[in-house]
C-alpha cells in the first residue's frame, strides 16, 4: 500500500509538473563548462547559489545518475570531474579508467547524433586532455565537483537541449531488463534490479538510502539475488524514489517533512477530485509542527483545536478543506544504507485532525506549562537525560507519534521515563507532568471498565486520590519550609526528598512532616498569619489521606504525585500567601 | 464445499512480511493465503494433498508494533555445508554473530484472530487408498487434538499461533466492528509458484464486512 500511494502521488505531481520526468532527477550542480562549437573551452562558469555564507551547488533537473557503489559507470551529459574531465583529487588509476568510461559512454550515444551542440561536446572530449586543467579557467577547488556543458551563446545546457531528451528517452527503452509482474501496480512490466537512492533522511548516508534493498546474503530468499526478491518494475520504483526525495528535500519552503526523533516524518494529501491538497497539507504541518511564537499561526492553531473539540466540521473552517481527501503519514528511519519504516499511516483527514485534538486536550494542565502548544520534538526532548537530542529512547519517538496519530494509548515506557527522569534530575517542568498527565488521561479515557477517578485539569481540592493528595502535600511542605527558611536555601525537600517520597511515602512523609512542625514554630513566630494558612491546609490535605500512608506508589500514581504537586505549587490562592513563594518555585520549576 | 474446513487462529503477534520491505520488516494488514496454507500444512500435510484457502475472516482490528532486534548479515553457504557433510566434520563450520551483526527494525501485527476456511484437492502423488473423506477425517482429528507436526506460526518461526478448530455448523468467533463495507489492501502475495522458477504471484486483497475472497492460485496475477 505505501509504495502504491507514493506512485499514485507522483502521477498527482507529474501532472503538475512539479516533479521530474522519468529518467531525470534534481541534482546538485557546480560548474557549466561553456564549448564553442569546434569543441574548444570558452570558459568554466560557476553556477552555484551565492546568497548564502558559502556557496551552495545549484539543484538542476538532469538525466539521473546510475547507481554505483564499486563499479564504473558514467553519467549522461553531466558527472563529477573524475568522469568528465579525468581530474581529481584522489589520485590513481581508477581516474583514468572513469573518463575513459565517459568518453566511450559519450560516443556510443552521441556518435550518430546530428545535433551542433553534441558535436561539440564531442570534438572536446576529443582534444581534451587532464593535463590541460590549469588556471586561468580551472581552480583547485573544482575538483571532484558536478559539471555540466553548455553551447557558447545558449541558454540551455546540453542536456535540455531536444536532441538530448530523445536520446534520453531512447536510452532508456533500451535496457535488457527481464520483464514481471510489479507488486506495486500489478502489471507486467520490465522489472528494476536496483532502485535509485532516496536522500535527505537525516542520519542516513548521504550518498543515499534504500528502503527497498538485499545487499546482504541474510536479506534475500528462495535464492533469489537483488531486486528479484520483490519485483517491482522500473517505472514504479522510479516514481517512488523521485516523489520520495521530492518531499525529503531540505527547501526552507517544504513544509511537508518534519523531525520527530530519529525519524524523518513526511505526508502528503490525495484529494478526491485530482485538485492540489495544499490546503490541507498546510493545515496538517501547522498541527504536526506548532510555531513557537506567539503570533498569527498559533491563534491560528488554537482556532482550529477548539472548533474540531466542540464538534465543528473542517469545512466551516476552510471550505477547500474537504473532509474525504485521503491523508498518508510516512515515518523513515535510518540504519546505515537503509532505511527502515517507523511507521505508516493512511486515512482521512477527519481522523487525523481529530486525533492531534485529542492528543492536545490529553495534555492540557492548568495553569498552562506553555504559551503555544508544545510540538511533538519538544515533548521528547523532555523524556531525554539533559535534554539531548541524542538521548531520546530510540523507540519511543515512533511509538508516540503512532499513538498519538493512530488515537491508541500511549506507549508504558513513556509514563515509566518520565517518571524516572523527574527522579534522576529533579525538575518536573510542566512538559514532564503534562506527559505524564496524558498517558493517564488516555487510559482512564480508553479503559473498558472506568476504574479510578479522572485526572484533574487543575488543581483539584476534593479529589480523594492519595497519591494526588501527597504530591499536594509534598508541594506544601516545601512551600512552609522556603517561607521559613527564605529564598536562599541550597537544597530544598525537594532535591532531597522528592525520589523517596513519590515512590515509598511511608518512609519519608512523618519524617517531613515533623520537620515541618519546626518551620511552622519559627513561621509562628516571624508571621502569625502565613504560619497559620500553612498549617491549616496541610490539616486539609492529611485529613483527607486515611489512616496510614501508603508503603510505596506504583507508576501510575508516581505519575499522579507528580500531577499534585504540580497543581499544588502553581495554586493561586486568595491570601498574598502563596503569591511570593510561588514565581520563586515557578522560575526553578520551569524549563525548556 | 464438502471437504472444507474452517480453523481459528490466534496469536500475540504476527508478521506476514510483504516482499518489498523485508529487509527492515513491514507487515501486511493481514495474513497472506500462503500464511495460511503454511499454518494448516503443520496440522496435516502429505505429498497426496495440497491446501487450497477459499477465504479469511479478520476477527480483531489491524494494530502495528515496532520492535528491533539484533540479527546477522550472512547465511552458512550451501556449498560449504556439503564439504562439511562429505568431510564429515563440523569444526569449519560456523559463523561469527559478534562479527557480522545487522540490526533490523520489524513493524509487526498485535494481537490477531483470522478464520480461515479452505479446502484441498487430491494431488497425482496419492496412493490407491488415498481419499478426501480419510485425510478430511485426519485433519479434523488433529485440530481438535490440537496436534501438529511443528508449531504453526504467523508469518515468522518467532511468533507462533494458536488453533482451534470450528465444527461445521458452529458459529463463527466474535468480529471487531471496524470491518463494515469494503476496505482496499492493494496488491498483495497470493502465494509462491514453486513448479516455476518460485515466481511470486499477487492479487488484489479486498476485505467486505470482514471477509477476505481468495481467487485460485491461477487467477492470481503473476
Amino acid at each position: 500500500m505505501m509504495l502504491a500511494s507514493l506512485c499514485e502521488y507522483y502521477d498527482r505531481l507529474a501532472e503538475r509538473d512539479e516533479v521530474p520526468v522519468s529518467g531525470f532527477s534534481q541534482e546538485k550542480i557546480s560548474y557549466a563548462l561553456i564549448l564553442s562549437q569546434d569543441g574548444k573551452l570558452v570558459d568554466v562558469q560557476d553556477i552555484r547559489d551565492t546568497s548564502g555564507k558559502k556557496p551552495q551547488p545549484k539543484a538542476l533537473t538532469v538525466p539521473q545518475p546510475e547507481k554505483r557503489t564499486a563499479g564504473i559507470k558514467s553519467n549522461f551529459l553531466w558527472d563529477k570531474t573524475s568522469y568528465a574531465l579525468g581530474v581529481s583529487a584522489r589520485d590513481g588509476e581508477r581516474v583514468a579508467q572513469e573518463h575513459e568510461a565517459f568518453k566511450a559512454l559519450h560516443w556510443k550515444w552521441l556518435g550518430g547524433s546530428g545535433d551542433e551542440g553534441l558535436q561539440a561536446l564531442l570534438r572536446f572530449l576529443d582534444q581534451w586532455t587532464p593535463a590541460q586543467f590549469l588556471a586561468p579557467l580551472f581552480f583547485d577547488e573544482m575538483r571532484d565537483a558536478n559539471v555540466v556543458f553548455r553551447m557558447d551563446g545558449e541558454l540551455c545546457y546540453l542536456h535540455q537541449r531536444p536532441a538530448a531528451q530523445a536520446l534520453r528517452a531512447r536510452m532508456l527503452a533500451d535496457g535488457d531488463a527481464p520483464e514481471g509482474i510489479c507488486l506495486v501496480n500489478g502489471m507486467r512490466a520490465p522489472l528494476a534490479r536496483l532502485h535509485p537512492a532516496i536522500k535527505g533522511v537525516n542520519g542516513a548516508q548521504s550518498s543515499g538510502a534504500s528502503i527497498v534493498s538485499f545487499n546482504l546474503e541474510s536479506f534475500a530468499s528462495y535464492g533469489k539475488s537483488q531486486g528479484e526478491n520483490a519485483p517491482i518494475s522500473e517505472r514504479a520504483a522510479f516514481s517512488y524514489t523521485t516523489v520520495l526525495n521530492h518531499l525529503l528535500r531540505r527547501d526552507e519552503h517544504n513544509r511537508q517533512r518534519l523531525q520527530i526523533g530519529d525519524a524523518t516524518v513526511v505526508f502528503w494529501a490525495i484529494a478526491p477530485d485530482g485538485q492540489p491538497a495544499a490546503a490541507a497539507e498546510s493545515l496538517f504541518a501547522l498541527l504536526a509542527h506548532p510555531p513557537l511564537e506567539d503570533g498569527q499561526e498559533a491563534t491560528r492553531l488554537r482556532t482550529v483545536l477548539n472548533a474540531v473539540s466542540q464538534g465543528r466540521a473542517l469545512r466551516e473552517l476552510d471550505p477547500k478543506l474537504d473532509p474525504d481527501t485521503r491523508f498518508y503519514v510516512l515515518g523513515l528511519a535510518p540504519n546505515a544504507s537503509r532505511l527502515s519504516v517507523r511507521f505508516w499511516l493512511a486515512n482521512t483527514l477527519d481522523h487525523f485532525v481529530h486525533r492531534i485534538a485529542e492528543h492536545y486536550l490529553d495534555l492540557k494542565l492548568e495553569p498552562l506549562p506553555w504559551k503555544t502548544e508544545p510540538a511533538l520534538w519538544q515533548l521528547l526532548y523532555a523524556v531525554a537525560a539533559q535534554g539531548k537530542a541524542e538521548n531520546v529512547p530510540p523507540q519511543l519517538a515512533g511509538d508516540i507519534t503512532r499513538a498519538i496519530f493512530t488515537g491508541s494509548r500511549y506507549p508504558r515506557s513513556l509514563l515509566a521515563n518520565i517518571v524516572l527522569r523527574m527522579r534522576a534530575d529533579g525538575e518536573l517542568s510542566g512538559i514532564r507532568v503534562a506527559l505524564c498527565k496524558a498517558v493517564l488521561a488516555r487510559e482512564a479515557r480508553l479503559a473498558a471498565i472506568p476504574s479510578r477517578e479522572e485526572i484533574p485539569v487543575s488543581l483539584d481540592t476534593e479529589n480523594p486520590d492519595p497519591a494526588y493528595r501527597l504530591g499536594r502535600l509534598f508541594a506544601t511542605l516545601e512551600n512552609i519550609q522556603r517561607t521559613a527558611l527564605g529564598r536562599q536555601v541550597n537544597a530544598t525537600i525537594r532535591d532531597r526528598y522528592y525520589g523517596a517520597a513519590s515512590a515509598t511515602p511511608a518512609a519519608v512523609f512523618p519524617l517531613l512532616l515533623r520537620n515541618a512542625q519546626h518551620h511552622l514554630a519559627r513561621l509562628r513566630k516571624d508571621r502569625p498569619g502565613l504560619g497559620h494558612v500553612l498549617e491549616t491546609s496541610v490539616g486539609d490535605i492529611v485529613a483527607g489521606l486515611g489512616a496510614t500512608f501508603p508503603k510505596s506508589l506504583h507508576i501510575e500514581d508516581q505519575g499522579r504525585f507528580a500531577i499534585g504537586y504540580y497543581h499544588q505549587l502553581h495554586a493561586r490562592s486568595n491570601g498574598k500567601a502563596d503569591a511570593e513563594a510561588s514565581p520563586a518555585a515557578f522560575d526553578s520549576g520551569e524549563e525548556e | 464445499m464438502s471437504y472444507g474446513i474452517r480453523l481459528h487462529i490466534w496469536g500475540e503477534r504476527a508478521c506476514f512480511t510483504r516482499p518489498e520491505l523485508k529487509v527492515e520488516r513491514v507487515s501486511y494488514d493481514v495474513i497472506t493465503p500462503s500464511a495460511a496454507r503454511g499454518i494448516l500444512e503443520a496440522i496435516h500435510w502429505k505429498p497426496a494433498i495440497r491446501w487450497v484457502v477459499d477465504r479469511i475472516h479478520v476477527l480483531k482490528p489491524i494494530r502495528f508494533e515496532s520492535i528491533r532486534r539484533n540479527e546477522v548479515g550472512g547465511k552458512l553457504s550451501a556449498a560449504s555445508v556439503g564439504k562439511a557433510m562429505k568431510a564429515g566434520r563440523v569444526d569449519d563450520l560456523y559463523t561469527r554473530v559478534d562479527e557480522d551483526r545487522q540490526q533490523r527494525a520489524a513493524t509487526v501485527l498485535r494481537d490477531v484472530g483470522y478464520v480461515v476456511e479452505a479446502h484441498f484437492v487430491l494431488t497425482e502423488k496419492g496412493g490407491a487408498d488415498d481419499n478426501e473423506g480419510k485425510h478430511l477425517d485426519i485433519f479434523n482429528r488433529r485440530a481438535r487434538k490440537g496436534q501438529c507436526f511443528h508449531a504453526p506460526c504467523l508469518g515468522t518461526r518467532e511468533f507462533p499461533a494458536s488453533f482451534s478448530l470450528i465444527e461445521p455448523g458452529a458459529a463463527l468467533p466474535e468480529r471487531a466492528g471496524e470491518f463494515e463495507g469494503e476496505r482496499d489492501l492493494g496488491w498483495m502475495l497470493h502465494d509462491i509458484d514453486f513448479e516455476q522458477g518460485k515466481t511470486p504471484r499477487f492479487f488484489r486483497a479486498r476485505i467486505v464486512d470482514g471477509v477476505i475472497t481468495v481467487p485460485a492460485l491461477a487467477e492470481a496475477v503473476s
